[in-house]
């Protein structure tokens, strides 16, 4: 291959000089330039290294197809493996490598690998991994799991960066009329018809300039037919999306598609993002995905030079490289001749060999007048060269078999075994291809969704054709009739071709390369019985990953077809699937990272609490404050100090995360009754209730206190983390079981700050920041009270007289923008006093201490019974649960019921999730677990909660260990009443 | 009385953030704001529906995915038996006066922020989150939707100042970060 710049033609910009580094060696290219191309006109001929026997592999196609030009762009945390050259635009700067070869591509190390390659056929991962023989006969993978290191260090592809990626990513959403995909002829005219009719259109292309095919064709005419097709679609407003893929087609008129914004550009604009992964909702859409030129299995025909002979004009018409000088054009089909006569006349020495017996008279007398030599009856046997093409033995058809002809010297070997629409996306629909002999290639099926194909995809070759069927194609996706111009379009038939090989010779002759499979994998795999096009996919691994199928998909079902006597139909074929060209996972993850990863809820104290020391913690998706710390102390001595503190003089919480959700109307003491365990029907004006709400099958599904504010008007208040789920659960029951109940539930978690005022000194805290003090009095806002008043300046606020902590408490509501103005009344007395602010460590410590229960108790496997809240339960009214919760097995005196568990030794701790055994029984599951383990400050030592058969009572006077022999061992425990300080509740009530 | 402090308080700024000469998108937070839900029955969804009217003085209320400018307030229905009432800073409403069998009013007082989005690409940055055709044609003026913006709840609805859009508080500032973080690239603005 001896490729080389011509001093005119091509769309690229002569004036505009672009420097790029590839393998670490500078070189010049030009604007409209792909690396592929820049590449090429520098004389680069070994781009890459093939995937399990290095193979030496050079550019073989000018798109999305390409199989041998896979390279790693940029470097660093910004290093892209497996990226085709073909695809990537040349920018001022680019950074290339090749993959998968040491030292480099060019002279690589694990090419000896080539010299085993009999032993790296099909299913030889598969066959190692069960086990090496006479080794481990009968004994599985042992050895495997040495060599399979050197396997996936010596086999493979690119490397991707294992640093996190720094570029940003957006994702949008669209709408339009009609999405027309590819910009070819078809796509350009399919989207002008729909844009004169007032439709609104999205036209996409992958490329970055608009025409597809005809942005490869040296006629004037066709350029200038283009210019004007491209002005008027931009006159008549259609949404133009260039180096954007459309990659996945799914349900009701939604596409996937992927817009590179920056990747092009030297200089990346600030706040722009690398990619946009784009929905689009389209009424109609029409597919001009063009199509795509095959090859066929020969001897080495992956040696570089060996490429499509679309490529080769691409190349020589829109990059003005002229890929070879002497140039051997292999076809069987009509559409490599006027790619002949323009490389010849481009200079190159060209010579045609057409299967076909005959051609056409007009072809020939074009092949004559451009100089070009035609050969009829035979095809290419085998490449000759090593890193470059040096030559072509040729071979005719002798029956059903070949036989060697000449050897023709050349550069450049192209090959066309005729074309294949691409009809991934509509096989992404659902859309099963049809095989059609006449064309040789595989049709789209009609689509049951506003899916229409145009042009090349539905198999006309003619550019006129398929500019006609993209205009038909519009008028159809509108509802309109239309009648498509005929299929194909060849003067002369093409004759199908696959493989040429001689009978009993063994070579390597590539079905994909890019997966180095080869026609004697196929033709293995059906030996071995992996006859189905499914099996033969996954053993061979023939058309996966980044290539889907595009080049060799349909060699494969021949020659699978041919191995089992049928014909191609008969074989089937596999569905394609999304993407239809790699997606970075970034692009899929958007700006949904870091972060962003999930959305942060704040309560509105969240600044205030970070402004005065708080450590935060994950709540479901809160920050709440963990705990406070003062200067040098640890997680451990700051909460003691809070808990301490709370019991000693007063503490402040906030609360604001819990759920709340008002409840309204006639009928809403009627549905709480209804919801909670515990009768509320009576409960009065000015009034709190803790409740324990169940599921359906009885068990425990959330609690919460209730405040009813007004006869028709409740505050229900719901844990942080089951805040939706109760929500959701409550709008089911009115919507689907009780529409009769006049009731509206309305989330009201975000109106309200709230803060818990915890300890003896609560009250004169409380008092010293309202307009009224008296409000709060012992007889004014009793045990279980709620009021509603007001702070200095007016500002309005709920008080609820309610404890969690088991002390004099209290929980006071301001509107949400007010909450730092609270904190700050409510904190200038409470520090003076001695007071603290305090997290959910401390809230954890004190509430153990109570026995109380939170979502580490209540975990979806607990009844009330097991939670020691069975009183709760009223046998006077039915209640949700309340049915099943009476199933025998939810009634067993021995079910794991709430427990305190002390350290026998003082001393020690335990662990949170350590099983609860007998000592003599240490195995299984134990008779019970841990649920929540604190140091006690008001005892003196480490407690905990957790579940046990029996419950406490069960287990007086017994022994019992904690068991944890992932971290810590076994510890001697006693099992107590789980509410282990003031029993009574007198500092509640005091 | 102390003066209220917005979820986006800590975030907001006033200027430009992007390179862009002219600004494509602006967004403004619009605080201090007054918002009443108006519940029905379905029953009373006539009876309910025109006193919400009366207080947003406007003279019919809203049909689903509507809303409708009064003297007092934007009233939008936000679900089929519900309106909420936006009541801008200043402006005065008369008391509701709903009879329990009518329906239930509820103060949702702070419970939501108020970002207004304007500019040539507001339907676009807006694009990147929310799933809804936001083209003049498709969600024109006084249209009311309510959707998903990462995974949170919001309201969105269009009037002639560009388009309205109400946050949970908790999650504003994670909303608002992403929002502006987005627009940077078409040339933002904040007010």
């Amino acid at each position: 291959m001896s490729a080389s710049r011509l001093t005119k033609g091509g769309r690229i910009d002569r004036s505009c000089r672009l420097g790029f580094t590839w393998d670490g060696r500078s070189f010049e290219g030009y604007a409209g330039d792909t690396l592929a191309s820049a590449l090429m006109a520098s004389g680069e001929t070994v781009l890459g290294r093939s995937f399990k026997y290095h193979r030496p592999r050079g550019i073989m196609s000018a798109g999305v197809e390409e199989s041998g030009a896979i390279v790693t762009l940029g470097a660093g945390e910004r290093a892209e493996p497996n990226t085709k050259a073909t695809m990537v635009e040349l920018y001022d700067g680019l950074t290339a490598c090749g993959q998968n070869a040491w030292p480099n591509v060019r002279s690589d190390v694990g090419a000896a690998l080539g010299l085993f390659g009999r032993f790296f056929s099909a299913g030889f991962y598969y066959k190692t991994f069960m086990g090496l023989p006479p080794f481990e006969w009968g004994r599985g993978t042992g050895i495997w799991m040495q060599y399979e290191k050197l396997i996936r260090k010596a086999a493979g592809m690119g490397e991707a960066s294992r640093s996190a990626d720094p570029d940003a990513y957006d994702h949008v959403h669209a709408f339009c009329d009609v999405l027309v995909v590819g910009s070819g002829p078809a796509g350009l005219n399919a989207a002008l018809t729909a844009a004169r009719q007032g439709k609104d259109v999205i036209l996409v292309e992958q490329d970055f300039d608009l025409g597809g095919d005809l942005l490869n064709q040296s006629d004037p005419v066709a350029e200038a037919q283009r210019r004007e097709l491209v002005a008027e679609l931009k006159a008549a407003n259609v949404r133009v999306m260039t180096r954007t893929t459309a990659f996945g087609l799914y349900d009701y008129g939604t596409a996937g598609l992927l817009e590179r914004v920056t990747d092009h550009l030297a200089v990346k604009p600030a706040h722009a993002p690398r990619q946009r992964f784009w929905t689009v909702r389209a009424a109609a859409t029409v597919l001009a995905t063009g199509a795509l030129e095959r090859t066929v299995a020969f001897t080495n025909n992956d040696r570089p030079g060996v490429m499509t002979v679309a490529a080769a004009r691409a190349y020589l018409n829109r990059f003005g490289v002229l890929p070879g000088r002497n140039i051997v054009l292999s076809t069987n089909n009509d559409s490599a001749y006027v790619t002949a006569a323009e490389l010849a006349r481009a200079g190159a020495n060209v010579t045609l060999v057409d299967l076909r017996d005959r051609v056409s008279e007009v072809h020939m007398v074009a092949m004559k007048a451009a100089g070009v030599e035609v050969k009829t009856g035979l095809a290419p046997l085998k490449a000759l060269g090593g890193k470059s093409v040096a030559g072509v033995v040729l071979a005719r058809p002798r029956g059903k078999s070949w036989a060697a002809a000449e050897t023709l010297a050349c550069d450049l070997l192209l090959v066309s075994a005729g074309w294949s629409p691409v009809v991934n996306l509509v096989s992404h629909r659902g859309a099963k291809p049809v095989w059609d002999k006449d064309l040789a290639c595989f049709l789209p099926a009609p689509c049951a969704d506003n899916v229409v194909m145009a042009g090349s995809a539905a198999g006309h070759w003619n550019t006129g054709d398929c500019a006609a069927s993209g205009i038909a194609a519009a008028k159809t996706a509108m509802g309109e009739s239309a009648e498509s111009p005929a299929l194909g379009g060849a003067e002369t038939p093409v004759k199908p071709l696959y493989e040429v090989r001689l009978p009993g010779k063994k070579t390597k002759s590539f079905v994909d390369p890019q997966h180095d499979v080869t026609a004697a994998d196929v033709r293995l795999a059906h030996q071995e019985g992996f006859v189905s096009v499914e099996h033969l996919k996954r053993y061979t691994t023939l058309g996966m990953a980044t290539d889907q199928g595009k080049m060799g998909n349909v060699i494969g079902l021949a020659l699978m077809a041919d191995a089992l006597g049928k014909e191609i139909p008969e074989v089937g074929t596999t569905r394609f699937r999304p993407p239809y060209t790699p997606v970075a996972i970034g692009a899929l993850a958007g700006r949904n990272t870091s972060s962003h990863f999930k959305v942060l809820r704040r309560t509105p104290l969240h600044d205030w609490n970070l402004r005065h020391g708080a450590t935060m913690t994950d709540a479901g998706l809160w920050h709440r404050p963990w705990y406070f710390a003062r200067k040098g102390e640890t997680i451990t001595e700051a909460y003691i100090r809070e808990a301490a503190t709370v019991r000693d003089t007063l503490g402040i919480c906030d609360v604001s995360s819990l759920g709340k959700i008002a409840v309204q109307g006639p009928d809403a003491s009627e549905f709480l009754n209804r919801v909670y365990s515990n009768a509320f029907a009576k409960l009065a004006v000015g009034k709190a209730r803790y409740g324990i709400m169940l599921r359906d099958d009885g068990m425990v599904m959330d609690d919460g206190t209730t405040w009813r504010l007004a006869e028709n008007d409740f505050l229900l208040t719901t844990t942080t983390t089951n805040a939706g789920k109760v929500m959701v659960w409550l709008e089911e029951l009115l919507q689907l079981r009780w529409p009769d109940l006049k009731v509206h539930v309305t989330s009201v978690s975000d109106q309200w700050a709230g803060v818990s005022v915890a300890g003896p000194k609560a009250r004169s805290d409380i008092m010293a920041c309202l307009q009224d003090p008296a409000a709060v009095s012992a007889d004014n806002l009793p045990f279980m009270g709620v009021i509603e008043t007001r702070l200095k300046g007016g500002i309005k606020c709920l008080i609820a007289r309610i404890s969690f902590s088991g002390e004099l408490a209290y929980e006071v509501y301001v509107p949400s923008d007010y909450g730092e103005v609270m904190m700050d009344l409510l904190w200038e007395t409470a520090e003076p006093m001695g007071g603290c602010l305090y997290g959910l460590e401390a809230l954890g410590t004190l509430r153990i201490e109570k026995g109380h229960v939170t979502g580490a108790e209540l975990d979806g496997r607990v009844t009330i019974d097991d939670a020691g809240l069975g009183k709760m339960a009223s046998a006077r009214k039915p209640f949700i649960g309340s049915a099943l919760r009476q199933r025998p097995d939810l009634l067993r005196a021995d079910r794991p019921q709430l427990v305190g568990i002390f350290p026998k030794d003082r001393n020690q701790t335990f662990n949170g999730g350590a099983l609860l055994c007998k000592p003599d029984e240490i195995s299984g599951f134990g008779e019970g677990w841990v649920t929540a383990v604190t140091y006690s400050p008001a005892l003196g030592h480490w407690i905990g909660l957790g579940y046990v058969s029996g419950g406490h009572t069960a287990w007086q006077g017994k022994a019992a260990t904690a068991t944890d022999p992932v971290r810590q061992g076994d510890i001697a425990v006693e099992i107590v009443s789980p509410h282990m300080f003031d029993p009574e509740g007198e500092r509640m009530h005091g | 009385m102390a003066n209220p402090i917005s979820a986006l308080q800590a975030v907001r700024r006033t200027g430009r953030f992007s390179t862009a000469a002219t600004p494509r998108v602006t967004i403004e937070e619009i605080t201090d704001f007054g918002l009443l839900q108006f519940a029905a029955w379905a029953d009373a969804l006539a009876e309910t529906g025109a006193e919400a009217a009366r207080v947003a003085g406007c003279s019919a209320c809203p049909s689903p995915g509507q809303s409708v400018r009064g003297v007092n307030g934007t009233l939008l229905r936000v679900e089929p038996l519900k309106w909420w009432l936006v009541v801008p800073a200043g402006a005065k409403t008369p008391a509701p006066d709903l009879g329990p069998e009518t329906g239930a009013v509820l103060d949702l007082l702070q419970s939501r922020c108020w970002l207004r989005i304007s500019g040539s690409l507001a339907e676009t940055v807006l694009n990147h989150f929310l799933p809804i055709n936001l083209g003049s044609g498709a969600f024109a003026d006084g249209a009311v939707a309510t959707t998903a913006f990462h995974h949170t709840g919001v309201t969105l609805w269009r009037d002639v100042q560009g388009l309205n859009l109400l946050m949970p508080r908790s999650t504003a500032r994670s909303l608002w970060d992403l929002l502006s973080e987005s627009a940077r690239q078409y040339g933002l603005a904040e007010k």
